[in-house]
């Protein structure tokens, strides 16, 4: 039959991809979230035991409160920020007639590419103790000793909406991009301000590149590791780190293993709001 | 028509996506040699059809045979058929030598005779030393002709062509027309054909099953469908027709009947439909170009008012009102029809009239 | 000129002036790698004091350093055929086959994308502790992985571009399945296909999550280098290290832009 052929053939192209999602991410994750459901072992790595208690310290103790509550600033104030740039940058690049757009596309995915190592690497040029901002700011007498840059949240933040502002333009551009620009024009004869047609047409509008754009921001600035390690060091702690800490260092993996139990939820359940929210917006 | 032994058949297919019927039931049967067209609007599922029949699309219910055997389930592969698309889909990416040939090395033809093959083909068609050329240097007619190419050069059972000519400009359709038709003459090739250019499906046609909502409303040789269409849809569709509700006054039984229309004119035609009887409703069908005038009335005749004359070089049509509503009558452009002006009168006899069943 | 037509023009030099800036902001920290890469002294004082290549002289004397690097790229490009290829046969399949279901497929083949990469890594080493792989096969499933929902975009926004048509004819002209895929569909996104293969090289270049816990014994990528020298001293030498790969990576983003644009991969 030809179409259970064409299933036997659409069964096979995706047998490659099948295997190894299951083998090396599907299981491996689930056995990883499942550990934190079991108890810690100071020479193994589980107790066989079940417990709820890894689950319980997360929200109880507050060192590891703070952890999660600071998690959800950083990366909402990331996803804030980027958006807050990203628009202005997306409605640019889909309205510009300019010959330079393809390379102005271009510059927006280059810090991308250079990997996050890289760029992290740069901003501790400059914000680092002995680094250009301070040097230079010592050198023209402003100030005596060098500024606490490096090492804050703002640091944070700053080094975040860098490497994730490509995931927050590059959604909100395919939204924009796909707008019929007669109906600014069409709502603008309509005796409509500029500012009145942005907010009544084109925002509305572009709704679900912004919430992709967030989620995809958010996700991922809520998973780092290296921007607040780097750049955080010991005073910013966010989720993605402290998991990195509880299984490399403290070696607790159960504990480490509920951590990411809490960002995976809460990763998912932004990202079902997206889905409903989205669904929505099309009806 | 000759008598053809048949090639191909279908037997109550249908396409259903959800609960939305596409095509069907349909039951068709094509013979040798035959050039048989899908006539319809755009929508009634002439592609769907063909596809099914290629093999690319499977029925939802139904049986396709092959010279008597099964090939309901049976890949495009195996079927040996030979389908133009109307935008061609030829491969942008090989010369036109590659695109003919692609069948042949499917088949494992031995290169020498690959070769011997499409050049004769491309001759056939008429585009001989363009073989090194890619698609897109090749002008909508060419295209045309190398899609038919290499529809042609695997020698298929059947070929099937999806409204070739549509793409086309008005010149170089009619004469593609003429190029088509000879060609399959020529090779005696079985073809199917989809249009829905009523004047493109008779000429070129033997038989034209004509489509309404996924179903053969009418097959027949196109005489047959214009001078006897069975319902209203199929003479609407094909020519014009003025369609006049009328009643029976009496019946035959072998295809005679009279007609009653408003005003009590009373008019005989022929009809298909043997079962209509005294009393029922009819529709009176008569064509505009078998209208007769006459100056004064005489029996059988048709008082009428002429309300606009409108002339198109050879030919002008007078738009008539009678006691049944409004009529079309087309004429040769002859002095004594340039002068009928609006307001005259003047008296109708309808030739070749039909009933057809009231819808 | 009318009130409104003022208006809008100081609006458009407006958000001209603020895209400056933001590009300004993206460039920064990339422009002062570059430049404090031909930096002469050892401090980062800006602007640079004097020209020099000593720093890229140090970074090819620099075992570690070439070492990491020859093996980025090894890794790079086993991950990138294998992502582009198993990527090119879920996109396949998922455009040509998913029917109602596609959707659906095509958010699960990006899943890579939404869980943080430490995770997943996380998760590989630990199954390592019960499933002995090679090491080398573990850390290449990792970035196949982390590069498939770069490739799979790409690869989906090429194949949507194709005429379904053209397939349907080869078909009828009696081309296998397999055939159809390797003479009409892949010569027709063969663009697509490399600039896939190119990002997805990048990704995998880039990477410091997987590699950072799935490396083995001599098998240091060359973000973990920089990574480990990072935490401890900051030399001239990253800063050359690191415009090298800018200038790799450029290079072939700007392939991938030539071949088909940058949007499109980037388009989840
Ligand atoms: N995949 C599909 N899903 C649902 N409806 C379809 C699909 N393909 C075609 N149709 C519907 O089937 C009908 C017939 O289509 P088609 O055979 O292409 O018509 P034609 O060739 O006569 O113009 C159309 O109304 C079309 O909307
Ligand atoms: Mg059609």
């Amino acid at each position: 039959m030809a179409a259970a052929a064409d299933r036997r053939f659409g069964i096979g192209l995706l047998t490659p991809i099948g295997l190894l999602y299951l083998f090396f991410l599907i299981l491996p994750i689930g056995f990883f979230l499942s550990m934190g459901f079991f108890k810690y072992d100071v020479f193994g790595l589980y107790k066989p035991e079940l417990t709820g208690e890894n689950f319980a310290r997360l929200v109880v103790d507050p060192y590891y409160l703070d952890i999660v509550a600071l998690t959800l600033k950083l990366a909402g104030l990331t996803t804030l920020f980027s958006l807050l740039l990203g628009y202005p940058l997306a409605f640019f690049l889909t309205r510009t007639r300019s010959a330079w757009r393809g390379a102005l596309m271009f510059l927006v995915v280059a810090p991308l590419t250079t990997g996050v190592i890289v760029r992290t690497y740069g901003w501790i040029v400059l914000m680092g103790a002995e680094g250009i901002v301070n040097k230079t700011l010592i050198a023209a007498g402003l100030i005596a000793r060098p500024l606490q840059i490096l090492h804050t949240e703002t640091a944070v933040v700053i080094a975040l909406v860098h490497i994730l502002m490509p995931y927050m333009v590059f959604p909100l551009i395919s939204s924009l991009a796909g707008q019929d620009p007669n109906l600014e024009r069409a709502a603008s004869t309509l005796g409509a301000s500029r500012a009145r047609c942005f907010l009544e047409v084109t925002l509305p509008l572009s709704r679900p590149g912004i919430l992709m754009g967030s989620v995809l921001v958010f996700t991922l600035s809520a998973g780092s590791v290296v921007i607040p390690q780097l750049i955080g060091g010991k005073d910013v702690q966010m989720m993605g780190q402290s998991i990195y800490e509880l299984v490399l260092h403290t070696l607790n993996w159960p504990l480490g293993s509920a951590m990411a139990s809490l960002l995976v939820l809460l990763q998912f359940s932004i990202i079902f709001v997206y889905f409903r929210s989205n669904r929505r917006v099309r009806r | 028509m000759i008598a053809r032994e048949t090639i191909l058949s279908l037997e109550g297919i249908t396409k259903r996506y959800g609960d939305a019927g596409v095509v069907g039931p349909v039951d068709l049967t094509i013979g040798k040699g035959e050039f048989l067209t899908l006539l319809g609007p755009s929508g009634c599922g002439k592609t769907t059809t063909l596809q099914i029949i290629a093999g690319l699309l499977e029925p939802t219910d139904g049986r396709v045979s092959l010279s008597g055997r099964d090939i309901t389930d049976a890949p495009p592969p195996q079927r040996d058929m030979g389908l133009v698309f109307q935008n061609y889909a030829l491969f942008p990416h090989k010369t036109i030598f590659d695109n003919v040939a692609f069948g042949l090395r499917m088949r494992k033809v031995a290169r020498t005779e690959i070769v011997d093959r499409v050049t004769e083909m491309l001759r056939i068609v008429g585009l001989p030393d363009i073989e090194r050329r890619l698609p897109d240097q090749l002008s909508g007619g060419q295209r045309q002709r190398v899609a038919l190419a290499r529809a042609l050069v695997i020698r298929p059972t059947i070929l099937l062509l999806d409204e070739p000519l549509s793409n086309l400009d008005a010149m170089l359709r009619k004469r593609m027309r003429h190029e088509i038709r000879e060609l399959q003459q020529r090779l005696g090739i079985t073809t199917i054909f989809v249009t829905h250019d009523q004047d493109e499906a008779f000429e070129m046609s033997d038989r034209v099953a004509l489509l309404d909502r996924g179903r053969i409303a009418q097959i027949g040789t196109p005489e047959e469908l214009y001078d006897a269409p069975t319902t209203r849809f199929v003479a609407e569709f094909i020519g014009d027709a003025n369609l006049i509700d009328a009643e029976v006054v009496s019946a035959d039984g072998r295809g005679l009947v009279r007609l009653r229309i408003a005003g009590g004119s009373e008019m005989l035609a022929r009809t298909s439909a043997l079962d209509l009887g005294p009393g029922q409703g009819a529709l009176l069908m008569i064509r505009p170009e078998r209208i007769e005038l006459a100056d004064a009335a005489a029996p059988g005749t048709l008082p009428a008012r002429v309300r606009q004359r409108v002339f198109s070089g050879e030919r002008i049509t007078l738009e008539l009102d009678t006691s049944g509503g409004p009529i079309t009558c087309t004429k040769p452009s002859l002095p004594q029809y340039r002068q009928l002006d609006p307001g005259m009168q003047v008296w109708l006899q309808p030739g070749d009239c039909r009933a057809l069943r009231a819808s | 000129m009318s009130a409104a037509d003022k208006a809008g023009r100081r609006g458009w030099f407006g958000l001209r002036l603020s895209v400056f800036l933001i590009y300004v902001f993206l460039m920064g920290p990339i422009a002062i790698i570059v430049l404090s890469s031909f930096n002469a002294t050892t401090s980062m004082a800006f602007p640079p004091q004097g020209f020099s290549l000593r720093w890229y002289g140090e970074f090819f004397r620099s075992d570690s350093f070439v070492d990491a690097f020859l093996f980025s790229m090894k890794l790079g490009l086993c991950a990138a055929i294998g992502a582009t290829a198993i990527g090119f046969l879920a996109a396949y399949a998922i455009v040509r086959f998913g029917g109602r279901a596609r959707e659906a497929a095509q958010s699960a083949a990006l899943l890579p994308a939404m869980i943080p990469h430490i995770l997943i890594s996380m998760s590989l080493l630990l199954a390592l502790n019960f499933v002995p792989v090679p090491d080398f096969t573990v850390l290449l499933a990792g970035h196949v992985l982390i590069c498939l929902p770069f490739t799979i975009a790409g690869i989906t926004a090429s194949l949507d571009g194709v005429d379904a048509q053209l397939e349907a004819a080869a078909w009828t002209l009696g081309a296998s399945r397999a055939r159809i895929l390797g003479e009409i569909v892949l010569p027709l996104v063969a663009p697509g296909v490399l600039s896939a293969l190119i990002f997805a090289f990048i990704v995998s270049f880039g990477d410091i999550y997987i590699a950072l816990f799935l490396a083995g014994p001599g098998m240091t990528t060359l973000p973990m280098e920089i990574f480990s020298y990072v935490q401890w001293e900051s030399t001239p030498v990253i800063a050359a290290i690191s415009t090298l790969q800018i200038l790799l990576i450029v290079g072939l983003g700007l392939i991938v832009e030539r071949l088909v644009g940058l949007r499109r991969i980037m388009r989840f």
